[in-house]
């Protein structure tokens, strides 16, 4: 299928200013493969970034687009969504941006539910910045600001968005644009906070002092981390350990997203129903 | 769905002014349909290239996988494509052992 | 004109006068003394099919704001010192991209946790500067009950105007302060509110920051139609960033002038009892703001029983200052008394304005107010 991107994108910017081979674009078509696919009107839709080589990612595409500051997204996000919650508002960031500096937005917007979808480019590592660690990179991998050996443990971003809250949880790696592409439908359908990670290769900051300076070498290793959630199941802890299972990892329909609560909240002040209670709540505490 | 018109009844054709030669289209294609070739005046020294365009089979894999928009596929309702073939298999694996180019001796 | 008459708080007239100047979305977190703006916001603004949000932190509380601003609605936040210290990246942002929202500060004691229910008047310099990099704040100062209403008012028509935030200082007392005030109607608000401009011609005529060199970007509202970029970084017609030469020397000097070239739209001032100062031998001026300025008020008429002409120039726009007013007003006076809960904050501005080093100053930083008496003891001790 040739697919025309060039409606959705804004040409004079072409080419982007991405490495040779780097995944963000390959994340870029998925995305605007998932918009098209749904029908979704360019006008309707906003699209936040954050900073990082990711954050580049809403001056390419032809939307209402907003660059924020590093690690903010998602709180720009949430006042563009709750002040228009009819319209689409999606977040892309990179692992830094969303784990490290912006880790407590991104906990409170999964916590919140608010029906965002939170693209997060993981490529493990401070790319634009060249090589700094990131709370994803590996222990013993060389970075600029430990270059005798990475020593920071690492978490799941994933497993930390659905502990916080978010009702839609997945992740593919650029290695399946297809994959990707419904992942990213699936997320942008769902009404809730969609938390997506994608890994993505960034040979030339991780990869190359750390023997996959080629996009290829780089991507075979993302293979060689990531597997199917079925088969993840399946395997012990101490499989586990080293892979990160992909796609659909938690789906909740039944929970009620933000905007559809504060709704209720509107009523309550402008004598509509009664206040809310704890009684309006299948959850306690 | 947007759709691009293909020129010329070709299977895949590519934007040059797009290309970064990043290699991962001519690694991702089964059938040796492209090649990197020597470009000087390139960003990498190199410019993708369609070398054997009636080999394609339409996998839509190069176009998938490129990262700069600079590789499209016609729709298969448009084009004939052609089978995977064991000399296409064959000029890929050489095209991908010799650092994604066509050897120049290459029969 | 102020006719009707209301009994409330400096912190819920703020509040109030934020929803009837066209305030649809709240943002912050709770921080002393300026959490009842919070909690007034949160009950009003559903009402009027707004809405109002706590953050998880101050940053957030500014982003969201900023975020709801851009996309085209009237924004409010409100907090304190601490607050302002954590929000000065974001509002970096908003300056750069040209987004108008009010941020009201209620200065408690500080610097750093100082005295949360405590007043001062410590955040002024900030104000001028919360953020790194060249742009110019708009800062307005309340210095009684119905200006915490009228100045939050006029810092969203300024916002608009202007395409920048816009801080509105109350000090604790002011905040907390209850009493009545004498206010506009809510009509007469409504009347007088000045929204953005907006541009209607076809989207691709659209260049959002291409404007005159003394102009404010002209940013549409999101999903209308024009669909353009915001950054922090430095950015084209389009907003798209660029690191052009030019462009990015035109951009920050029409931040600079946007504001300055048109002080006169924003210079607010009062001068109470001045009209008879002329220079003469003994007659003394004083310079204050916010709740000092009612002390100061209170010490002029204990000074003019006394035989002392005394008048007070209070500034309500401090930033950017009223430097030829001020100017005007030290050529004349020998006499002059600055009086702040701070250590010369504005009084630096003063001698700024004044090229006069020979202001006195009566300062207070340990939480508790100005009396009057110690304004006219010090007039007496010095003059």
């Amino acid at each position: 299928m040739a697919f025309n991107y060039d409606k959705y994108l804004r040409l004079e910017k072409m080419p982007t200013l991405w490495c040779w081979g780097c995944g963000d674009g390959v994340i870029l078509k998925s995305f605007i493969r998932a918009v098209d696919k749904l029908g979704i009107s360019q006008d309707d839709m906003c699209v936040v970034s954050g900073i990082g080589c990711s954050g580049r990612f809403s001056s390419y595409i032809d939307f209402n687009t907003v660059h924020t500051t590093h690690g903010r997204t998602v709180a720009y996000a949430t006042g563009i969504k709750l002040a228009n919650p009819d319209k689409h508002v999606v977040c892309v960031a990179g692992d830094g941006d969303a784990l490290a500096i912006g880790g407590n937005h991104t906990i409170h917007a999964c916590r919140r539910n608010i029906d965002i979808t939170f693209i997060i480019i993981n490529n493990f590592i401070y790319g634009l910045t060249n090589s700094q660690t990131s709370p994803t990179t590996p222990q013993g991998m060389w970075t600029v600001t430990q270059k005798a050996g990475n020593i920071d443990p690492t978490f799941d971003a994933c497993k930390l968005a659905i502990a916080s809250g978010a009702s839609f949880v997945g992740r593919e790696t650029v290695n399946s644009p297809k994959k990707m592409e419904k992942l990213i439908t699936q997320a942008l359908q769902h009404k809730g906070f969609s938390f997506v990670e994608i890994n993505s290769n960034c040979h030339i900051n991780l990869g190359r002092k750390n023997k996959m300076a080629s996009a290829m070498a780089n991507l075979d290793w993302i293979d060689s981390i990531t597997v199917s959630k079925k088969k993840y199941d399946a395997m012990t802890p101490e499989e586990q350990m080293n892979l990160l299972p992909t796609g659909v990892l938690k789906q909740d329909t039944e929970v009620r997203e933000y905007c559809d609560m504060y709704d209720d909240i509107k009523k309550v002040h402008q004598g509509e129903r009664a206040k809310i209670t704890q009684d309006d709540f299948v959850k306690k505490i | 769905m947007a759709a691009m018109v293909s020129p010329e009844n070709t299977p895949v054709w590519v934007d040059t002014a797009r290309c970064k030669a990043c290699d991962i289209c001519v690694d991702a294609c089964p059938a040796g349909v492209l090649s990197m070739q020597q470009e000087p005046t390139s960003t990498l020294g190199a410019m993708i290239s369609v070398i054997a365009p009636e080999a394609c089979i339409g996998c839509n894999e190069c176009e998938l996988s490129c990262p700069d928009f600079a590789i499209y596929v016609a729709e298969k309702k448009e084009f004939k494509f052609a089978k995977l073939t064991d000399t296409s298999k064959a000029r890929q694996e050489a095209i991908a052992n010799n650092g994604y180019r066509i050897p120049t001796d290459y029969k | 004109m102020a006719t009707r008459e209301v009994i409330s708080t400096g912190n819920e007239l703020s509040a109030i006068a934020a929803v009837d100047a066209g305030c649809t979305f709240f943002g912050g977190y709770p921080l002393t003394p300026s959490s009842e703006i919070m909690h007034v916001c949160s009950d009003l603004l559903p009402k009027v099919g707004g809405a109002s949000i706590q953050m998880e932190d101050e940053i957030a509380g500014i982003c969201c704001v900023i975020g709801a601003a851009m996309s085209g609605t009237r924004a409010l936040t409100a907090t304190s010192g601490p607050g302002m210290s954590l929000k000065a990246e974001n509002l970096g942002l908003a300056q750069m991209a040209e987004v108008p929202l009010v941020c009201v500060n209620v200065m408690r004691g500080g610097p750093s946790t100082g005295l949360p229910t405590r007043v001062a008047q410590g955040d002024i310099k900030q104000a001028s500067n919360p953020s790194h990099g060249d742009y110019r704040s708009i800062t307005l100062c309340a210095g009684n009950l119905a200006e915490c209403y009228t100045e939050t008012v006029r810092a969203f028509n300024l916002a608009d105007r202007f395409m920048q935030p816009v801080i509105v200082l109350l000090d604790e007392t002011i905040g907390h302060m209850h009493g009545k005030a004498m206010l506009p109607t809510v009509e007469e608000v409504k009347a007088g509110i000045v929204p953005r401009k907006t541009f209607d011609g076809p989207a691709d005529e659209y260049f959002p920051y291409e404007c005159g060199p003394t102009e404010p970007a002209v940013l549409n509202p999101m999903f209308e139609g024009y669909r353009y970029h915001y950054t922090g970084l430095h950015h084209d017609k389009n907003g798209f960033p660029t690191e052009e030469i030019e462009t990015c020397r035109k951009l920050i000097q029409r931040l600079e002038d946007k504001v300055m070239a048109h002080q006169d739209e924003i210079e607010l001032n009062e001068e109470f009892m001045c009209d008879d100062l002329t220079g003469e031998e003994g007659e003394v001026l004083i310079i204050a703001y916010g709740s000092v300025s009612l002390a100061a008020k209170e010490a002029i008429r204990h000074l003019r029983a006394d035989g002392i002409k005394a008048g007070l120039f209070r500034p309500i726009t401090i930033w950017p200052s009223p430097a030829n007013k001020i100017k005007e007003f030290t050529d004349k006076i020998k006499n002059v008394l600055c009086v702040e809960l701070n250590i010369r904050q504005y009084t630096e501005e003063i001698e700024r304005a004044s090229s006069r080093l020979d202001i006195e100053g009566l300062y207070k930083v340990n939480g508790r107010a100005i009396s009057p008496h110690e304004i006219v003891s010090k007039v007496k001790e010095v003059f």
